[in-house]
Protein backbone atom coordinates (compact mmCIF):
# COMPACT_ATOMS: atom_id res chain seq x y z
CA UNK A 1 0.00 0.00 0.00
CA UNK A 2 2.79 2.27 0.05
CA UNK A 3 3.45 2.94 -3.35
CA UNK A 4 2.40 5.83 -4.57
CA UNK A 5 1.59 7.25 -8.07
CA UNK A 6 4.69 5.23 -9.93
CA UNK A 7 6.59 8.50 -10.53
CA UNK A 8 7.87 9.45 -6.89
CA UNK A 9 4.95 11.47 -5.75
CA UNK A 10 4.62 14.47 -7.12
CA UNK A 11 0.84 14.12 -5.85
CA UNK A 12 0.99 15.68 -3.03
CA UNK A 13 -0.79 12.99 -1.04
CA UNK A 14 -3.48 13.64 1.72
CA UNK A 15 -3.09 16.89 3.46
CA UNK A 16 -5.27 15.54 6.35
CA UNK A 17 -2.97 12.11 6.24
CA UNK A 18 0.09 14.14 6.85
CA UNK A 19 -1.25 16.81 9.37
CA UNK A 20 -3.28 14.02 11.93
CA UNK A 21 -1.57 10.72 10.69
CA UNK A 22 -5.37 9.32 9.99
CA UNK A 23 -7.08 8.34 6.65
CA UNK A 24 -9.37 10.59 5.21
CA UNK A 25 -12.42 8.53 3.27
CA UNK A 26 -10.74 9.77 0.00
CA UNK A 27 -7.41 8.64 1.11
CA UNK A 28 -6.34 6.07 -1.49
CA UNK A 29 -8.22 7.54 -4.30
CA UNK A 30 -5.05 8.68 -6.27
CA UNK A 31 -3.36 5.19 -6.41
CA UNK A 32 -6.84 3.62 -6.64
CA UNK A 33 -7.53 5.70 -10.02
CA UNK A 34 -3.51 4.95 -11.29
CA UNK A 35 -4.47 1.23 -10.79
CA UNK A 36 -7.59 1.41 -12.60
CA UNK A 37 -6.30 3.45 -15.38
CA UNK A 38 -3.79 0.86 -15.99
CA UNK A 39 -6.12 -1.66 -15.68
CA UNK A 40 -5.95 -3.29 -12.06
CA UNK A 41 -8.97 -2.82 -10.62
CA UNK A 42 -9.27 -5.30 -8.08
CA UNK A 43 -5.83 -3.48 -7.00
CA UNK A 44 -8.08 0.08 -7.09
CA UNK A 45 -10.79 -2.08 -4.88
CA UNK A 46 -8.56 -2.78 -2.22
CA UNK A 47 -7.19 0.72 -2.43
CA UNK A 48 -10.32 2.46 -1.33
CA UNK A 49 -13.96 0.06 -1.89
CA UNK A 50 -15.67 2.94 -0.85
CA UNK A 51 -14.49 5.66 -3.23
CA UNK A 52 -14.34 3.16 -6.21
CA UNK A 53 -18.04 3.11 -5.83
CA UNK A 54 -19.08 6.18 -5.04
CA UNK A 55 -17.40 8.56 -7.23
CA UNK A 56 -18.30 6.99 -9.95
CA UNK A 57 -21.69 7.27 -9.08
CA UNK A 58 -20.95 10.75 -7.84
CA UNK A 59 -19.79 11.78 -10.68
CA UNK A 60 -22.31 11.03 -13.32
CA UNK A 61 -24.89 12.72 -10.62
CA UNK A 62 -22.81 15.55 -10.74
CA UNK A 63 -22.34 15.46 -14.43
CA UNK A 64 -25.89 15.06 -15.39
CA UNK A 65 -26.40 18.29 -13.00
CA UNK A 66 -23.28 20.18 -14.67
CA UNK A 67 -24.70 19.47 -18.12
CA UNK A 68 -28.01 21.06 -17.59
CA UNK A 69 -26.23 23.64 -16.33
CA UNK A 70 -23.70 24.31 -18.89
CA UNK A 71 -27.03 23.87 -21.56
CA UNK A 72 -29.17 26.19 -19.56
CA UNK A 73 -31.68 23.91 -19.46
CA UNK A 74 -31.73 21.29 -16.30
CA UNK A 75 -32.60 17.72 -17.86
CA UNK A 76 -35.93 16.33 -16.88
CA UNK A 77 -34.29 13.23 -14.70
CA UNK A 78 -31.18 13.17 -12.40
CA UNK A 79 -29.49 10.88 -10.37
CA UNK A 80 -31.40 10.62 -6.45
CA UNK A 81 -30.90 8.62 -3.89
CA UNK A 82 -33.64 9.60 -2.15
CA UNK A 83 -33.67 10.66 1.75
CA UNK A 84 -33.08 7.18 2.43
CA UNK A 85 -30.37 6.55 -0.04
CA UNK A 86 -28.50 10.11 0.78
CA UNK A 87 -28.71 8.68 4.68
CA UNK A 88 -27.24 5.43 4.17
CA UNK A 89 -24.76 7.27 1.85
CA UNK A 90 -23.75 9.38 4.96
CA UNK A 91 -23.36 6.79 7.26
CA UNK A 92 -21.58 4.37 5.59
CA UNK A 93 -19.08 7.79 4.84
CA UNK A 94 -18.52 8.31 8.49
CA UNK A 95 -18.44 4.07 9.39
CA UNK A 96 -16.00 3.94 6.75
CA UNK A 97 -13.87 6.66 7.89
CA UNK A 98 -13.59 5.95 11.38
CA UNK A 99 -13.49 1.96 10.65
CA UNK A 100 -10.53 2.25 8.47
CA UNK A 101 -8.66 4.09 11.04
CA UNK A 102 -9.34 1.50 13.71
CA UNK A 103 -8.24 -1.49 11.78
CA UNK B 1 -43.61 31.26 -24.31
CA UNK B 2 -42.40 28.24 -25.51
CA UNK B 3 -42.42 25.43 -23.14
CA UNK B 4 -40.68 21.72 -22.64
CA UNK B 5 -42.38 18.71 -21.70
CA UNK B 6 -41.48 15.96 -20.68
CA UNK B 7 -43.36 12.13 -20.66
CA UNK B 8 -42.42 8.68 -19.95
CA UNK B 9 -38.94 10.13 -19.44
CA UNK B 10 -38.48 12.11 -22.49
CA UNK B 11 -38.35 15.35 -23.28
CA UNK B 12 -41.33 16.70 -25.91
CA UNK B 13 -41.56 20.22 -27.09
CA UNK B 14 -41.27 22.73 -27.59
CA UNK B 15 -45.18 23.65 -27.46
CA UNK B 16 -46.85 26.81 -27.19
CA UNK B 17 -48.26 27.87 -23.93
CA UNK B 18 -51.89 27.04 -25.54
CA UNK B 19 -51.17 24.17 -26.66
CA UNK B 20 -49.59 23.05 -23.46
CA UNK B 21 -52.90 24.52 -21.96
CA UNK B 22 -54.88 22.18 -23.96
CA UNK B 23 -52.81 19.05 -23.82
CA UNK B 24 -53.06 19.69 -19.70
CA UNK B 25 -57.05 19.92 -19.89
CA UNK B 26 -57.38 17.01 -22.03
CA UNK B 27 -55.28 15.37 -19.30
CA UNK B 28 -52.19 14.03 -22.21
CA UNK B 29 -49.83 15.99 -19.88
CA UNK B 30 -50.71 15.08 -16.27
CA UNK B 31 -50.56 17.48 -13.58
CA UNK B 32 -47.66 15.12 -12.37
CA UNK B 33 -45.52 15.48 -15.66
CA UNK B 34 -42.55 17.90 -15.34
CA UNK B 35 -42.34 21.11 -17.73
CA UNK B 36 -39.98 23.98 -18.16
CA UNK B 37 -39.66 26.90 -20.08
CA UNK B 38 -36.34 29.62 -20.53
CA UNK B 39 -35.86 31.28 -16.93
CA UNK B 40 -37.00 28.64 -14.78
CA UNK B 41 -34.34 27.17 -12.34
CA UNK B 42 -35.83 23.49 -12.84
CA UNK B 43 -38.77 21.30 -14.24
CA UNK B 44 -41.89 21.24 -12.22
CA UNK B 45 -44.63 19.03 -12.22
CA UNK B 46 -47.17 20.76 -14.57
CA UNK B 47 -49.90 21.10 -11.45
CA UNK B 48 -47.34 23.20 -9.78
CA UNK B 49 -46.37 26.25 -12.15
CA UNK B 50 -49.39 29.55 -11.93
CA UNK B 51 -49.67 29.63 -15.26
CA UNK B 52 -51.44 25.86 -15.08
CA UNK B 53 -52.72 25.70 -11.86
CA UNK B 54 -55.99 24.48 -11.82
CA UNK B 55 -56.02 23.97 -15.88
CA UNK B 56 -55.63 19.70 -15.14
CA UNK B 57 -58.48 17.73 -13.29
CA UNK B 58 -56.12 16.67 -11.02
CA UNK B 59 -54.07 19.90 -10.46
CA UNK B 60 -55.30 19.77 -7.05
CA UNK B 61 -54.52 16.40 -5.83
CA UNK B 62 -50.97 16.09 -4.46
CA UNK B 63 -49.12 13.99 -6.65
CA UNK B 64 -47.91 10.60 -6.43
CA UNK B 65 -44.02 10.32 -5.40
CA UNK B 66 -41.92 10.24 -8.38
CA UNK B 67 -39.21 8.06 -8.77
CA UNK B 68 -36.06 9.37 -6.55
CA UNK B 69 -38.14 12.07 -5.69
CA UNK B 70 -39.45 12.73 -2.43
CA UNK B 71 -43.85 12.94 -1.74
CA UNK B 72 -44.65 16.12 -1.87
CA UNK B 73 -47.16 17.72 0.25
CA UNK B 74 -49.07 21.03 -1.20
CA UNK B 75 -49.50 22.65 2.42
CA UNK B 76 -50.00 26.91 2.05
CA UNK B 77 -48.48 28.77 -1.22
CA UNK B 78 -45.10 28.47 -1.26
CA UNK B 79 -43.22 30.41 -3.36
CA UNK B 80 -41.30 29.01 -6.75
CA UNK B 81 -37.75 28.68 -4.73
CA UNK B 82 -38.69 26.65 -1.84
CA UNK B 83 -41.08 23.70 -3.95
CA UNK B 84 -39.72 20.42 -2.96
CA UNK B 85 -37.19 19.24 -5.03
CA UNK B 86 -35.74 22.16 -5.87
CA UNK B 87 -34.23 23.12 -2.92
CA UNK B 88 -30.47 21.49 -3.97
CA UNK B 89 -29.25 18.88 -1.71
CA UNK B 90 -25.60 18.72 -3.07
CA UNK B 91 -25.25 15.33 -2.29
CA UNK B 92 -23.08 14.40 -5.59
CA UNK B 93 -20.81 17.81 -4.96
CA UNK B 94 -19.83 17.11 -1.40
CA UNK B 95 -19.26 13.59 -2.29
CA UNK B 96 -16.88 14.42 -5.02
CA UNK B 97 -15.68 17.13 -2.67
CA UNK B 98 -14.92 15.11 0.09
CA UNK B 99 -13.47 11.97 -2.01
CA UNK B 100 -11.08 13.89 -4.29
CA UNK B 101 -10.05 16.96 -1.15
CA UNK B 102 -9.52 14.63 1.53
CA UNK B 103 -10.77 17.11 3.58
CA UNK B 104 -12.70 16.55 6.70
CA UNK B 105 -15.28 18.91 6.02
CA UNK B 106 -16.65 17.30 3.16
CA UNK B 107 -18.26 14.84 5.73
CA UNK B 108 -20.01 17.37 7.15
CA UNK B 109 -21.58 19.03 4.16
CA UNK B 110 -22.58 15.19 3.20
CA UNK B 111 -24.65 14.80 6.72
CA UNK B 112 -26.12 18.11 5.90
CA UNK B 113 -26.87 17.26 2.23
CA UNK B 114 -28.08 14.17 3.52
CA UNK B 115 -30.93 16.21 5.71
CA UNK B 116 -32.34 18.09 2.83
CA UNK B 117 -34.54 15.52 1.07
CA UNK B 118 -35.71 13.93 4.52
CA UNK B 119 -36.75 17.94 5.70
CA UNK B 120 -38.34 18.85 2.76
CA UNK B 121 -40.03 15.10 2.95
CA UNK B 122 -41.36 16.26 6.49
CA UNK B 123 -42.38 19.74 5.22
CA UNK B 124 -39.64 21.89 6.83
CA UNK B 125 -39.45 23.81 4.20
CA UNK B 126 -36.78 26.59 6.09
CA UNK B 127 -34.69 23.60 7.99
CA UNK B 128 -34.61 21.94 4.59
CA UNK B 129 -33.00 25.66 2.89
CA UNK B 130 -30.74 25.88 6.00
CA UNK B 131 -29.67 22.51 5.59
CA UNK B 132 -29.26 22.72 1.70
CA UNK B 133 -27.23 26.42 2.70
CA UNK B 134 -24.29 24.54 5.09
CA UNK B 135 -23.99 21.40 2.33
CA UNK B 136 -22.94 24.10 -0.03
CA UNK B 137 -21.16 26.36 2.53
CA UNK B 138 -19.13 23.87 3.78
CA UNK B 139 -18.78 21.97 0.37
CA UNK B 140 -17.01 24.95 -0.98
CA UNK B 141 -15.20 25.61 2.21
CA UNK B 142 -13.79 21.93 1.59
CA UNK B 143 -12.90 22.75 -2.32
CA UNK B 144 -11.49 26.21 -1.38
CA UNK B 145 -8.76 25.07 1.43
CA UNK B 146 -8.25 22.22 -0.43
CA UNK B 147 -7.39 24.73 -3.48
CA UNK B 148 -5.42 26.70 -0.74
CA UNK B 149 -3.14 24.08 0.38
CA UNK B 150 -2.80 23.07 -3.28
CA UNK B 151 -1.56 26.68 -4.26
CA UNK B 152 0.72 26.93 -0.90
CA UNK B 153 2.08 23.16 -2.09
CA UNK B 154 3.04 24.23 -5.48
CA UNK B 155 4.89 27.32 -4.84
CA UNK B 156 6.81 25.65 -1.82
CA UNK B 157 7.21 23.17 -4.52
CA UNK B 158 8.32 25.51 -7.39
CA UNK B 159 10.60 27.42 -5.30
CA UNK B 160 12.64 24.37 -3.86
CA UNK B 161 12.97 23.33 -7.89
CA UNK B 162 14.39 26.53 -8.18
CA UNK B 163 16.90 26.93 -5.79
CA UNK B 164 17.78 23.65 -6.85
CA UNK B 165 16.68 21.28 -3.38
CA UNK B 166 14.60 19.21 -4.94
CA UNK B 167 15.29 15.61 -3.12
Amino acid sequence: MLRETGGRGWMPGCFFKKATGFDCPGCGMTRATYATLHGRIGEAFLLNPFGMVLLPLALIGLGIEVFGWVRGKPLPFRLNPGRWGATVIAVVMIVWWVGRNLI
Amino acid sequence: MSWYYSKNGMQLGPVAEEELLAKSKSGEVAATDLIWKEGMSDWKPLGQVPEFQGSSPMAMTPPPTQMGSVPMQQPAPMNSNQMPGVIPNYLWQSIVVTVLCCMPFGVVSIVYAAKVDGLVARGDIAGATAASKSAKTWAIAAAASWLAIMAIYFLVFISAAASGNLN
